[in-house]
């Protein structure tokens, strides 16, 4: 008895039950101490609540922030193991259907009682609700509301900056196929949502739920901007094929390599993401 | 007896070396301790999920080397397969539009629901061609048999295509049709036993007249046997058990060829004993290769399939060929 008035909040801490991106019911019975969350954009969330510390597990595809990255590994491209994750001992478990993750370790632990949490980030509406989410599950529920709001100010200053700004045609390459076609960012993603809150617009009229674009579709809109998400020299090779080299956003050099972290991953980064945006899109009212 | 003996002894190891495996090893007395109800959160992954998995493998080969025995029977062919009739074709392709389209009964219920539907469907419609076809013979159901799996492959790749969206992964699908045990619950288990035990009855019934066929069309019938008849009664019935297969354990391949070979090989051609023995064999072949299929790429999981494929072929032909030899 003495040892549980010993320690502070514990007594106070009441079973939390939130409903997850599935719509499931979850109940999470006290405070988590050791989270496994699978996918990157899951760890920055907990690690922006100043939660890094209780991440016992990660999968082989989380690269930020440096203090998780020793941690055990649960999951990688092949799919993720039921076994190492309870071999961690979790109280919670975050997971986004991508991959197998949600398919390989939402009935397992349903059966082994250990909370999953399904969180989707598609937007950055999404992202900011799911830190405030994440918040009230762990017992932070103040420090998530203040991470969320922090984070909402730093758009709201930068979308004042670009306000009333002439928004540059944009086209944003997230990715290369091998049959030669280019992915590329689309509204209604939160990465098509960094492109618009920093003060751009879609280049390609046609962009609706096909990712998938022919490099003949970029030429053709030829956009103000062009944004290659990854090394700068796989841009550089791009750009320096024939027609590309003859585009307006090449000939005026805003054909610019921006980071796959803060803009593929949806997370407390994708804020960095949008500030660095409309720095490209508008470099003079960077300044202002 | 020395044989029978011998087989349900391997299936045993089998069994615990099955339950033992994993990414995280446990041992004997980690396994006694989950039975007697430990509640530690190691001993409950033990008892709710590796154990209900490894027993659903062993009768996910049972299945397998039965349906194979069966198909092998019919045609009177070694390489005669449960995939080649459109069986498997057919049961994954209903199970493939289970898994990617969203309909208002749960997945546990319609996929397998489905994925029999899908195996009886192509193999009912394998006969009607053959009967159409006036090809009532085993080479031209085999023939019928191989051009609806085409269709049925390329409808499923089609529906891959057309019906995954990102919440709906296709590795989801694609793990199903690489071939995976479904863990069950103990009821589901339960019910796993009793489709198993059923189907082993249902294909003993077959045992006499298989026998019969084996000696050949005109022998069978100047036995008195209808033929065609039979064929396709014995069809159905091996399509039955191919469909319990692929709903609990996806596609997985190659065990419904092999398992009969290596059990004609201990317990000769006959069918009553060669079905249970093919049963047993499967089941073993299953048991463990899901094992490496568990532990062998920590921290993921191979789909079964593929080890069925790559470490029992090596395997099947090592046996081959020293049976030839000999």
């Amino acid at each position: 008895m003495l040892a549980l008035l010993d320690q502070p909040g514990s007594a106070t801490a009441a079973p939390i039950t939130i409903h997850d991106a599935f719509d499931r019911t979850v109940t999470v019975p006290a405070p988590p101490r050791r989270i496994v969350p699978i996918f990157a954009s899951n760890v920055e969330m907990v690690a922006a609540l100043g939660l890094a510390d209780r991440i016992v597990g990660i999968e082989a595809y989380t690269r930020y922030p440096p203090e998780v990255l020793n941690k055990p590994l649960v999951g990688g491209r092949l799919g993720f193991s039921v076994d190492e994750v309870v071999a961690q001992r979790p109280d919670l478990i975050v997971v986004t259907p991508s991959r197998q993750a949600a398919n390989q370790l939402v009935d397992p632990m349903e059966r082994l009682g250990v909370p999953v949490v399904v969180l989707l980030q598609r937007s950055v509406a999404e992202i900011m609700a799911n830190i405030r989410l994440l918040g009230r599950i762990c017992g932070v529920a103040e420090r998530g509301e203040e991470v969320a709001a922090r984070l909402e100010g730093r758009i709201a200053r930068t979308t004042e900056r670009v306000a009333g700004l002439k928004p540059p045609r944009t086209v944003m390459i997230t990715g290369r196929l091998g049959n030669g076609l280019l992915l590329v960012a689309r509204p209604g993603t939160y990465t098509g949502d960094a492109i618009v809150l920093a003060g751009g617009r879609f280049g390609l009229e046609s962009s609706g739920v096909i990712a998938q674009v022919s490099p003949e579709a970029i030429l053709k809109a030829d956009p103000d901007v062009l944004l290659f998400a990854g090394p700068q020299k796989d841009l550089d090779e791009l750009i320096g094929r024939p027609a590309w080299k003859d585009m307006r956003a090449v000939r005026n050099k805003r054909a610019h390599a921006v980071s796959r972290g803060e803009l593929l991953i949806p997370g407390p980064r994708t804020i960095d993401g949008i500030e660095h945006l409309a720095a490209l899109f508008h470099p003079t009212a960077a300044s202002r | 007896m020395k044989v029978w003996l011998g087989l349900v002894l391997v299936l045993a190891v089998a069994l615990v070396v099955g339950a033992c495996a994993g990414h995280d090893w446990a041992s004997h007395v980690d396994l006694m301790r989950a039975v007697a109800g430990d509640t530690d959160l190691r001993s409950r992954l033990l008892f709710e999920w590796r154990m209900p998995r490894v027993l659903a493998a062993a009768f996910v080969g049972g299945l397998l080397g039965l349906g194979g025995t069966v198909f092998q029977g019919v045609f009177r062919n070694p390489l005669a397969e449960p995939y080649l009739l459109g069986s498997a074709g057919g049961a994954a392709l209903g199970a493939t539009f289970a898994l990617l389209v969203p309909l208002a009964v749960p997945q546990a219920l319609i996929l397998p629901l489905l994925a029999f539907a899908g195996a009886w469907g192509a193999t009912v419609l394998v006969i009607g061609i053959s009967r159409v076809s006036g090809a009532v013979d085993a080479a031209g159901m085999l023939l019928a048999g191989v051009a609806v799996a085409a269709i049925l492959g390329a409808l499923r790749s089609f529906f891959m295509l057309a019906l995954s969206d990102e919440t709906v992964s296709l590795q989801v699908v694609l793990s199903w049709v690489l071939g995976g045990v479904q863990t069950p619950t103990w009821p589901g288990l339960g019910l796993l036993a009793v489709i198993a035990i059923v189907c082993l009855g249902l294909t003993m019934l077959l045992a006499g007249r298989l026998d019969i066929l084996g000696l050949g069309e005109t022998m069978a019938t100047a036995f008195g046997l209808n033929v065609n008849r039979f064929i396709a009664v014995a069809v159905l019935a091996g399509s039955v058990v191919v469909a319990a297969a692929v709903a609990f354990g996806g596609l997985v391949a190659f065990v419904g060829l092999a398992a009969p070979h290596i059990a004609r090989w201990l317990v000769g051609p006959l069918h009553r004993p060669l079905l249970p023995a093919s049963a047993l064999v499967g089941a073993i072949i299953v048991t463990l290769a899901d094992a490496i299929a568990r532990s062998a790429l920590p921290p993921a999981e191979i789909p079964l399939g593929l080890v069925t494929a790559v470490a029992g072929g090596p395997f099947f032909i090592l046996l081959l060929a020293r049976r030839l030899r000999t």
